[in-house]
């Protein structure tokens, strides 16, 4: 199901004249390089493509004639390829090599068969001897030979290159014959066809082979069954094939916006008809980057526009929209998740992914926060590479799912709030998510949800033991101002998982420090007696133990508590005066 | 004949896409040919073939991704066996999770005289000089019909018998089955339909040396599949 989404992707943007998808035996690649040619064949000159793109030099993206899949043997790009190949220079030490490749690249354009002027040219060229003496003088030869970068020909006074002069175009383009009745049957579209014995390799999934990595392939003995070999295990035919790889490259390629990456998993999102949410999904859950940062800010409240005017309801459910999230394992790719839903059900649940994180933050905090940073806050040290492999892409399926989070995320943010003692807003935000999830799927569960700011009626024992914990933070803090390390730092973890063993003791503390707080400001210490009072008149005892839910509760109660003394008071005075 | 009901549960399952067999992937919902393996691992003489008419899917379908360690290669009788430590391979795999089908299958009886070559007959020296004549055609005998067959394979599912342990596309997932009435004891497929798109139908064995893969085009229509041959177009 997954190839034959993406060539029903492929066939719906080939049609599309405007969506620049390379069409069947062409690829989209970047040349740096073009050799300018005479018609007699003598190189007058070396393009650089080259342009500043951000602080990269990136080239020219041509649409050339599909390239070969590079193995150990000899295989040669037609009219494109590495210096080896198309030049003869001997970039790894073995010149019998590199002459059977030139030797490979020259017949391969001989055997087009070609007329007009610019083949011939070409062809004169690569039969001279003297070829890489000529082409040294030219300035950019010394880049072309450090890097190895892919070069191309030009024909002096013609605009393009050499590959997309009409004779090329013709002679790639016509397909080799239409149905093969003799063929054997294609498991994607269920009709007969050639089949494919090596599938062109899949670029763009980040920690994968730099050559590109397979989503189908057989390398090793132990992968195949009944004695077939490579392709043959899975019957796919060339046309879905070119379909699927050149639609997922596209998907993957390094303009796209429907990419994201999500932990280890890089995920890709198409739809069956063109829909916003294609483009927005990326700025949704993805980090936005550094020059627009309200971009996340923009997308989430078009979404929740979009869904709040019925944007979403008028195709009657028939479009679907699909997800894929991809891994790397060396050169292969594992599919991580794969959804398929219509585009309102997972608007609607992205939305109620927005709604259960919700919390009450700073004043320079953003409302809603990007998956990556929900995520980075569980990871030690908050390193991208230290978050658990699975937790990414388990998370995504939640979320579009309407599932509840993985456990895995609860307890890592809960390990991560004792290890660091500090209780930040992506990681409140998380458990909150996660503790009002599982409380609403449990429904013998006879707990409340939480809310976004702080809730005086609510009587669960850990957020009452946690809203405790805060105002005690703060009584000592009013005591002994510019205090370093506040019972937080000491006391956080044994206060959220065994409290009976540290609130005595904190209780204790309490006294002396209202005691002093009173000496010098009666009027706060009566405030904060006061609270101290309403907290504790619903704590019958302190429990031995907290469940690692309770735990939950217990962190959104200080961090609710903590938001609300720093509020400021809102001025009664200005508002009366607006009624008015 | 009237065909029998198994239902059958599993903790996880994976009826692995052919194309994504190295990161194994699972179709959405069993295979025929899975259905047929665990009609097989019941009962199965030469005498009979399973044919799985229909299948319904009881429980919602909820995935589980995992890494496991495995190896890279094949062994042979001649080696001593794999080292793990070199021939090391991490695979990862999308599986089902509890899942639960109700499987619909009849068998069609094969006369005597139409079954296939027996490959591992009998050696010469075990057999005694008054078994000969009856081993020559071992399966002429009064009693060939279809509902022998039936019968044992209704007393084997109802005790809960097996040659192997019914398993749910990979061997180590394994299953538990239970011979149903679905007449008494009615059960609700889950309320999906869905396309499937072309999905493993079962092996073609006729030509030993070069197995075909077959493919039908499944739909789920009210989380009930029919895949009886006379019914579904299947392509090889």
């Amino acid at each position: 199901m997954i190839l034959q989404a993406l060539k029903e992707y492929y066939d719906r943007k080939a049609v599309d004249p405007e969506s620049g998808i390379a069409p069947e035996g062409w690829e989209r690649k970047e040349i740096p390089f073009l050799i300018v040619l005479s018609a007699k064949g003598t190189p007058v000159g070396i393009d650089d493509t080259r342009e500043m793109a951000g602080r990269k030099l990136r080239a020219k993206t041509f649409l050339v004639p599909q390239g070969v899949k590079r193995t150990v043997g000899i295989a040669a790009n037609l009219l494109w390829d590495n210096p080896e190949y198309a030049v003869g220079v001997v970039t790894k030490g073995n010149p019998d090599r590199t002459r059977e490749a030139h030797d490979a690249f020259v017949k391969r354009i001989a055997d087009l068969g070609c007329g007009g002027e610019a083949i011939p040219a070409v062809l004169r060229f690569l039969k001279r001897e003297d070829k890489i003496a000529l082409l040294e003088v030219f300035s950019p030869w010394k880049d072309i030979k450090e890097s190895g970068a892919f070069l191309s020909f030009r024909l002096a006074g013609e605009k393009e290159p050499v590959f997309r002069s009409q004779e090329v175009v013709k002679t790639v383009s016509s397909p080799e014959g239409d149905v093969c009745s003799d063929g054997h049957l294609c498991m994607v579209n269920g009709e007969r066809d050639i089949i494919e014995r090596l599938h062109p390799a899949v670029k763009g999934v980040r920690g994968a082979n730099s050559t590109g990595a397979n989503i189908v392939g057989f390398n090793l003995d132990a992968f195949r069954s009944f004695g077939k070999e490579q392709g043959a295990n899975a019957p796919v035919g060339r046309r879905a094939v070119f379909a699927y790889t050149t639609a997922l490259n596209t998907l993957l390629g390094k303009d796209s916006r429907q990419k994201l990456q999500v932990g280890d998993a890089s995920v890709v999102v198409w739809a069956t008809k063109t829909c916003d949410l294609e483009q927005q999904i990326a700025d949704i859950f993805g980090e936005p980057p550094k020059d627009d940062p309200d971009r996340h800010v923009k997308a989430v409240e078009g979404l929740f526009r979009s869904l709040k005017n019925g944007a979403y309801v008028e195709d009657k459910g028939t479009t679907r929209f699909h997800v894929l999230g991809l891994a790397p394992n060396a050169a292969r790719i594992a599919v991580r998740f794969w959804i398929v839903d219509t585009v309102e059900g997972m608007a609607y649940r992205i939305r109620q992914h927005f709604e259960d994180t919700r919390i009450v933050h700073g004043p320079r905090d953003a409302d809603t926060l990007p998956l990556f940073r929900l995520l980075v806050s569980t990871a030690v040290q908050g390193k991208a590479d230290n978050i658990p492999p699975n937790l990414g892409g388990d998370t995504m399926r939640a979320i579009l799912e309407g599932l509840p989070y993985p456990q895995t995320l609860l307890q890592a943010a809960i390990r991560r709030v004792r290890a660091e003692r500090d209780v930040t807003y992506a990681r409140a935000a998380l458990i909150k998510a996660c503790v009002n999830r599982e409380t609403r799927r449990d429904k013998n569960n006879k707990e409340e949800e939480l809310t976004v700011s702080l809730d005086e009626k609510n009587i669960n024992i850990g957020y009452r033991l946690g809203r405790l914990f805060a105002t005690l933070e703060k009584i000592q803090q009013d005591a002994s101002p510019g205090i370093n390390a506040t019972i937080r730092d000491r006391f956080y973890g044994a206060a959220s998982s065994t409290p009976v063993t540290v609130f005595g003791n904190l209780m204790r503390l309490a006294n002396h420090h209202l005691s002093k707080v009173e000496k010098e400001m009666p009027g706060l210490a009566v405030v904060r007696k006061q609270l101290l009072q309403e907290v504790m008149c619903e704590v019958p005892d302190f429990p031995a133990h907290l469940a690692l839910a309770d735990q939950g509760r217990f962190a959104i109660g200080y961090y609710h508590q903590t938001q609300k003394f720093y509020e400021k008071k809102v001025d009664t005075t200005n508002n009366k005066e607006a009624v008015q | 004949m009237r065909g029998f009901c198994l239902e059958v549960t599993g903790e996880y399952a994976c009826f692995t896409r052919p194309e994504m067999k190295v990161e194994r992937v699972s179709y959405d919902v069993i295979t025929p040919s899975a259905a047929r393996a665990i009609f097989d691992a019941i009962l199965w003489k030469p005498a009979i073939v399973w044919r799985v008419k229909k299948i319904e899917v009881l429980a919602p379908i909820r995935w589980i991704s995992v890494r496991r360690n495995e190896v890279g290669k094949v062994a042979s009788p001649k080696s001593d066996g794999i080292y793990v430590e070199d021939d090391r391979q991490q695979r990862a795999g999308l599986l089902l999770r509890d899942v639960k089908y109700r499987l619909y299958a009849a068998f069609d009886f094969i006369l005597p005289e139409k079954r296939g070559q027996v490959h591992n007959p009998v050696p010469g020296w075990l057999v005694d000089k008054e078994e000969v004549e009856t081993l020559r055609n071992p399966d002429v005998r009064q009693d060939e019909t279809e509902a022998k067959y039936a019968a044992m394979f209704e007393r084997r599912a109802r005790k809960g018998q097996c040659f192997n342990q019914p398993y749910l596309g990979c061997r180590e997932f394994s299953a538990e089955f239970r011979l149903v009435d679905p007449v008494a004891e009615p059960a609700a497929p889950m309320p999906e339909t869905r396309d499937l798109g072309w999905m493993l139908y079962d092996m073609d064995f006729t030509d030993l040396a070069n197995p075909k893969p077959e493919f039908f085009h499944a739909k789920m229509g009210n989380g009930v599949i029919i895949t009886d041959r006379s019914k579904v177009e299947v392509r090889s």
